[in-house]
């Protein structure tokens, strides 16, 4: 019998390859980790971070005990995305509150009501005089089948931003707009070809096909939401179709007066600074937003009541949102419950989130404080948490549904679709387009419904139709 | 007369294939017969699961979204793949000629732009493709006063675009393949196809090509995999979208959206099925192919 000696099997650089993986495997188990303290505390956005940390702060002052304890932590948002996905699909672990967004929790929601990630905030909610203390508005994106999962940071009504030096310059009276019509007429002569080329170098409105942000805040806008409240589609209904219609002539025809200029991009950016766009619907977060990215705009832009879509209308509309949830897996409910008011509902925190970002806060008695009543240089000294605030309690219905990104793209596809008959046909107006648009609307409910109906775990009771 | 002893236990192979066999049962044979599992059932958590039977696979088949994404992507793969090859075979061509110079520096330069990533040359493009402040819109609008420096690439071809910005990023790469494939066609028998009257046509037609015959057929098979497969470069290019009307959209972009926007992890489960056997089909096909030309 050959004899083997166990050294023979491995060559002497394999052992020390070996023997060096086995010493790091000794050396990680044996290093001392600290125990983890306290609660976790996850956000996506980077500007929200200091008010937060200083709340935090204050919390853990009059909290010394270590369990007690509130850890802030700024997470990417595609990693916040991701670990809550990790969470609800495989049980991952996760911060006991974290501030999502309106898509997470919609995607939170395409379960049955018990398998929701998050805690029913509902009956805390109403207990506590929330319901009242709050912009009734801001609680849609977080309620699903009449319970609330969420407690919002935000209103984010929707103003009309425009280049108050050019307009002025050209003598154009702003408060003669009151719907998107007198927008269209009051601004036209604006619209001008400076090299002469026989093509519009200047536009009056940041709008296109391909952005669905801006579809959905005209549309919302128009007043009917995407989904009922009890979360089904109504997407055909006659408004939808009518003001999709209507947008076609925005974008195409003789009459076009909107551009790409894409919000993010360099090349929006440029345009918005070169003037060859005057006006964009600036949610609250936006206003932000330029003046952190766009100082080339400082005293140049003024804010106005969003045109309505009829005399008498609605004259703003709502973009995103964010909330504070308390995970399932959260140990301690009512500590997480209590952490959450103590960061949602601090006027302090409530004034910093405002000056970092001019977003303004959906406790109703805040709206009273001085900073919102402030001159903003930015914007041509106008006092901007004041009109947002103004607009606040008039923001449109909508409600939450994993469904969404799906209608996202079938009304981009509608509107595209309508603009390419528009083009065919030679005929830009709203009556003629409205058949075809009522068509294509009804095909998108019927699918977004067979897609809806199929999901045996996120039934929804269909409406009386 | 004594039988040689085995060099080591006959347990010793298996000890040595642990590793990976435990790695491969843990990390791909589970999950794939989970996302099987999943396949057949509508799933919400770890808690909430329904067996569906073929239901996801029925409601696949009358999904015009699917087949509009199915449609998109097999036009991007021919599209990639037929004009990508060719570009690529021509470069590789150029840069065998004997007596190049700077052969090594041409080389570099089109391999450089797989150096980059998908999300880079994604942006880079949609900067490039952008109405009125791109780049190819300026410049034409800079050389020819009547081109519309509105003109929408990305709107009005989204997959000519896609195409476009695939081509730039693998065709230097696919050329590293042919390089190499050519640097082996013997010198033999081209000189001896040269002495017999043979012109360039045919002896790329009858001697280059049969030679290289394997690594093509190997560069054909991975790129309509990967082109089948594409998601990045469409979903930062088109501005995680699917463009309009869908154009844009590809089979893997429609399960992620499905996935994970929507939350219909068993759907989702099911287009990747799919998605396995029509891969699995056409390494299939070209097995087939080349074992047909061998004999």
């Amino acid at each position: 019998m050959p004899s083997h000696r166990p050294l023979d099997f491995l060559s002497l650089g394999a052992w020390i390859i070996l023997g060096g993986a086995l010493l790091s495997i000794g050396a990680y188990l044996a290093w001392p980790q600290s125990k983890k303290h306290g609660r976790d505390f996850w956000l996506f956005s980077p500007p929200n971070l200091p008010p937060y940390v200083e709340a935090a702060k204050s919390w853990n002052a009059a909290h010394p005990d270590p369990d007690d304890q509130l850890n802030v932590q700024l997470i990417h948002y595609q990693a916040l995305e991701r670990r809550l996905i990790a969470a609800f699909t495989a049980e991952a672990p996760i911060a006991d509150i974290v501030e999502t967004e309106s898509q997470a929790m919609a995607r939170a929601f395409a379960g049955p009501l018990e398998g929701v990630g998050f805690i029913d905030l509902t009956d805390r909610l109403r207990a506590e005089g929330l319901f009242d203390a709050i912009n009734a508005p801001s609680f849609s994106l977080w309620t699903s089948r009449g319970h609330t999962f969420g407690l919002p940071h935000d209103v984010h009504p929707c103003l009309l931003g425009y280049r108050a030096d050019i307009v002025e310059a050209a003598g154009v009276d702003m408060s003669q707009i009151e719907t998107w019509d007198d927008f269209r007429r009051v601004l036209a002569p604006l619209i001008q070809d400076f090299d002469g080329d026989g093509r519009p170098d200047r536009y009056l409105l940041n709008f296109w096909d391909n952005n669905f942000d801006l579809i959905e805040m005209l549309l919302l806008q128009a007043g009917d939401p995407f989904f009922d409240p009890s979360g089904y589609p109504q997407l055909n209904t006659p408004r939808h179709a009518r003001t999709l219609a209507s947008l076609v002539s925005w974008i195409a025809g003789p009459d076009r007066f909107c551009v790409d200029a894409r919000e993010f991009t360099a090349g929006g950016d440029r345009m918005r600074i070169e003037g060859t766009v005057i006006a964009s619907i600036l949610p609250d977060w936006l206003a932000g937003t330029w003046k952190t990215y766009i100082p080339a705009l400082h005293g140049k832009v003024k804010l106005m009541k969003l045109p309505a879509w009829e005399p008498g209308g609605r004259r703003t509309s709502v973009s995103g949102g964010s909330c504070a949830a308390i995970t399932k897996s959260a140990p301690d409910v009512e500590r997480a419950w209590a952490m959450a008011k103590h960061l949602y509902l601090s006027p302090d925190v409530a004034e910093a989130h405002f000056r970092a970002t001019c977003i303004i806060s959906p406790v109703k008695k805040f709206w009273e404080l001085p900073v919102y009543h402030e001159p903003d240089p930015f914007f041509s000294g106008q006092p901007v948490g004041e009109l947002f605030i103004a607009e606040a309690p008039n923001v449109p219905p909508r409600n939450s549904s994993p469904f969404l990104p799906l209608v996202k793209e079938q009304m981009m596809a509608i509107l595209v679709s309508l603009k390419a008959t528009a083009i065919a046909r030679n005929q830009f107006d709203a009556d003629s387009l409205l058949p075809e648009a009522q068509r294509l609307l009804d095909a998108a409910q019927s699918d977004i419904a067979a897609r809806m109906d199929r999901n045996v775990l996120y039934r929804t009771p269909a409406p009386s139709r | 007369m004594k039988k040689p002893a085995p060099p080591h236990p006959r347990w010793a192979p298996w000890a040595f294939l642990a590793p990976f066999l435990l790695l491969f049962a843990t990390f791909t044979l589970w999950p794939l017969l989970q996302s099987l599992v999943l396949a057949f059932s509508q799933t919400f958590g770890p808690k909430h699961s329904v067996f569906v039977g073929f239901d996801n696979f029925l409601f696949l088949l009358r999904d015009p979204l699917f087949w509009t994404a199915l449609r998109n992507t097999a036009l991007y793969t021919a599209g990639s793949v037929f004009i990508q090859l060719p570009i690529a075979l021509g470069l590789a061509l150029l840069l065998n000629r004997p007596g190049l110079r700077g052969c090594a520096i041409f080389r570099l330069i089109f391999f450089a732009p797989s150096l980059v990533g998908l999300v880079f040359v994604a942006m880079v493009f949609a900067l490039l493709f952008q109405s009125r402040t791109g780049l190819i819109n300026a410049g034409l609008h800079h050389l020819f006063p009547a081109w519309d420096p509105e003109f929408a690439w990305l709107d009005r071809h989204v997959m000519a675009s896609l195409i476009v910005a695939t081509v730039w990023l693998y065709a230097g790469f696919n050329m590293i393949y042919f390089l190499a494939a050519l640097q082996n066609v013997s010198r033999e028998l081209l000189e001896a196809a040269g002495l017999d009257g043979a012109g360039p046509w045919a002896r790329f037609r009858h001697v280059i090509l049969p030679e290289i015959r394997p690594v093509a057929g190997f560069v054909l098979l991975i790129s309509i995999i990967g082109s089948f497969q594409a998601f990045e470069l469409p979903w930062v290019l088109l501005n995680n979208s699917a463009g309009p009307d869908n154009r844009g959209l590809t089979i893997v972009m429609y399960l992620y959206q499905t996935g994970f926007l929507t939350g219909d992890l068993g759907y989702a489960s099911a287009i990747g099925w799919i998605l396995g056997l029509i891969l699995a089909l056409a390494a299939l096909l070209q097995l087939r192919t080349s074992r047909k030309e061998e004999n």
